[in-house]
């Protein structure tokens, strides 16, 4: 997919192709039911030990992405390779091996775990399910779990909800290590914490993806977050990627008018240089997309033919971006 | 004179587990036409504050202060009618959720117009005519045929726009905002905070803006202070907070941003969480997560101190200011 040339020589884990959801909603007794194009067409590789940080808006396809990439929804069009194997043509025990090997980390710490499950209990059920471990050994790899992510052992007995918003999105982060997975896929793990701890559990997160060379799919709209955490960034648009590339190239100069509002729209202890003008209007309907960019209602810099031709994602000063007029967005 | 003015308030709360102090001692004041942030992190105290402010405290919570006076006129003493008068006319508060906060069994417009048959008397086509003044006024478009439709089917920032609408209907002098952004996506984020700073200077209101986001504070606050379990550990003008922050806390807090640590691979952080209501340390509350904490730190509650354009509860303040 790439037209970019490749210079990392980490192994990739997996490769997404023109990946397809879409989802078809009744809208009455006598209509006919119409089609969310939800995801549209997304490509992207994730090398192991590195991040790619999915960004955009609510509404713009990164949960149903997510979804996609973790196996819990067939993509409707598009192919999905794990390790070059292709999703689509994996038989049953192909796809529970490829479930243990994409674990997923979700946004909110404090409905994601079990109320009425010991912290134990939460840790070791994936490996009640997915192994033929005796009992102690599953205790004793929760506990060596535990350790990693820098909660006490004596914790293992306690109940999710004795614990603080940082140390439960530990235990997360566990539960989705204990299968030693190749590619973690996190929602947003970070924003319903304080500053503080988000930077807590980015720091475990990072040490994490040191020691066993794991790839995120690191999903958020703190474009602060994402310019610490990612290696690559791929920004999200009604369900399209709008712009793909390495991190210092897109944060340095983004080439898609969409990129360049979200990033004026940051809010900022320090400001450097002049904001760009707030983004009007809200995301669209995905029900009822607008024809030719989509983003072209809410453009500052849109022209007649944005609103016919669908600018297609092209190399542009060393990333990928899909807008017409790419090259004379101002920095 | 200022608009708010409250010498030390506290808010106790009778739980099983003993009385909790969710707010020890605070001093605030708002002048006419200011915008003060409020920052910290959760259990900090900062929206018991702002409930507090608006006469919200529940049963089982218990309201404590030397003065608390709006306009000078005095809120402790006022019976729960003369109450219902101010709060939505003079005093005006946004919430953080606006799904919740909205009811979704009546239209906006209905809820909207309550407020205003309430406060301001209006009545048939003058009351519609200001309903829809209000909603052009905050950014809805196409603002008449929005004043049927219910809550469900408005987006996440248009019910925050209807909920400002609502708070500025009557032209309140002062309006408290907790948390107005923090459900919503950063570029309507961006519009919200532009609206609000907006109407706040066309109409000379004074905002209370409660937040953990350092940022939001940073671009919008004239004054900023910072809680930290209960108490204000730093008071001052935004700049100079921002530029020298002399508590630890505050330090600590803003080093944890990771747009301050660019090129940096770990984050700074601060160790442990904001005690609870078991296990308030002796001494400088914050002194167990604190950097630079002596020996004299866990003797004693240290005061709130005036450090040049402000004030700081630190006993180290002076050293720290110089370490930067």
């Amino acid at each position: 997919m790439n037209a970019l040339p490749d210079t990392d020589t980490a192994p990739v884990v997996l490769e997404a192709d023109n990946l397809k959801r879409h989802y078809s909603v009744k809208r009455g007794w006598f209509e006919p039911a119409a089609t969310v194009k939800a995801l549209d067409g997304a490509s992207f590789t994730v090398r192991a030990g590195r991040t790619l940080a999915v960004v955009g808006e609510s509404g713009c396809g990164k949960s149903t992405l997510a979804r996609a990439l973790t196996l819990i929804e067939p993509p409707t069009e598009g192919r999905l390779l794990y390790d070059g194997r292709d999703v689509a043509h994996a038989t049953r025990d192909d796809l529970k091996a490829l479930r243990r090997a994409v674990q997923m980390v979700f946004q909110n710490p404090y409905g994601s775990l079990n109320p009425r499950a010991k912290v134990s209990a939460i840790l070791e059920e994936p490996l009640v399910i997915n192994t033929d471990l005796s009992r102690p050994e599953r205790r004793e790899r929760a506990l060596a779990m535990m350790a990693k992510v820098g909660l006490r052992p004596e914790m293992a007995d306690r109940y999710p909800h004795m614990f603080s918003g940082g140390q439960r999105q530990r235990i997360a982060i566990a539960r989705a290590l204990m299968l030693s997975p190749r590619v973690v896929v996190a929602d947003e793990p970070v924003s319903a914490l304080d500053v503080s701890v988000q930077a807590q559990v980015l720091n475990l997160m990072m040490d994490l993806q040191e020691e066993l060379g794991l790839a995120y799919v690191f999903i958020s709209h703190d474009l602060s977050v994402v310019r610490h955490i990612a290696d690559e960034i791929m920004v999200m648009y009604l369900g399209r990627p709008v712009e793909i590339g390495a991190k210092e190239t897109v944060f340095a100069r983004p080439r898609h008018p969409y990129t360049r509002a979200l990033l004026a729209a940051m809010p900022r202890v320090r400001r450097e240089g002049a904001l760009a003008e707030p983004l009007k209007g809200e995301l669209p309907s995905p029900l009822n997309p607008p024809p030719g960019c989509p983003f072209h209602k809410r453009c500052p810099f849109a022209r007649p033919n944005c609103a016919v031709d669908v600018p297609e994602l092209r190399p542009v000063d060393g990333r990928l971006a899909a807008c017409h007029y790419a090259e004379e967005i101002p920095g | 004179m200022p608009l708010l003015d409250i010498k030390n308030l506290s808010v106790e709360f009778a739980t099983r587990a003993g009385t909790f102090r969710a707010v020890d001692g605070i001093d605030l004041t708002i002048e006419p036409g200011e915008v003060v942030g409020i920052v910290g992190e959760s259990g900090s105290g900062k929206s018991v504050t702002s409930l507090a402010a608006m006469g919200l405290i529940a049963h089982n919570g218990k309201v404590l202060a030397d003065r608390m006076s709006f306009d000078g006129r005095d809120l402790l003493g006022l019976s729960d009618r003369e109450r219902r008068q101010l709060n939505g006319k003079d005093i005006a508060m946004v919430f953080q959720e606006p799904m919740t906060s909205l009811n979704p069994c009546f239209t906006v417009g209905f809820q909207l117009s309550e407020t205003l048959a309430l406060h301001e008397g209006l009545r048939g086509a003058e009351l519609k005519r200001r309903c829809v003044e209000l909603l052009e006024q905050v950014g809805i478009p196409a603002p008449e045929t929005r004043l049927d439709a219910f809550p469900h089917q408005l987006s996440g920032g248009m019910n925050q726009r209807v909920m400002i609408a609502i708070a500025i209907a009557c032209n309140p002098r002062l309006l408290i905002a907790d948390e107005p952004t923090t459900a919503l996506d950063v570029t309507i984020q961006k519009q919200i905070l532009d609206l609000l700073v907006d109407l706040q200077r066309r109409r000379g209101m004074a905002l209370m803006l409660i937040t953990h986001d350092m940022g939001v504070v940073a671009e919008t606050a004239h004054r900023v202070l910072v809680m930290y379990a209960g108490q204000v550990v730093e008071d001052r003008p935004a700049a100079d907070l921002f530029r020298d922050p002399r508590h630890p806390y505050t330090r600590a807090l803003l080093d944890a941003l990771p747009e301050r640590a660019v090129g940096r691979r770990r984050l700074p952080t601060i160790p442990g969480v904001v005690p609870g209501i078991s296990d308030r340390p002796p001494g400088c509350l914050f002194n167990p997560r604190c950097a630079y904490a002596l020996d004299a730190c866990r003797q004693g509650r240290p005061p709130l101190l005036p450090d040049g354009s402000g004030a700081v509860r630190c006993i180290r303040k002076d050293e720290i200011g110089e370490a930067a």
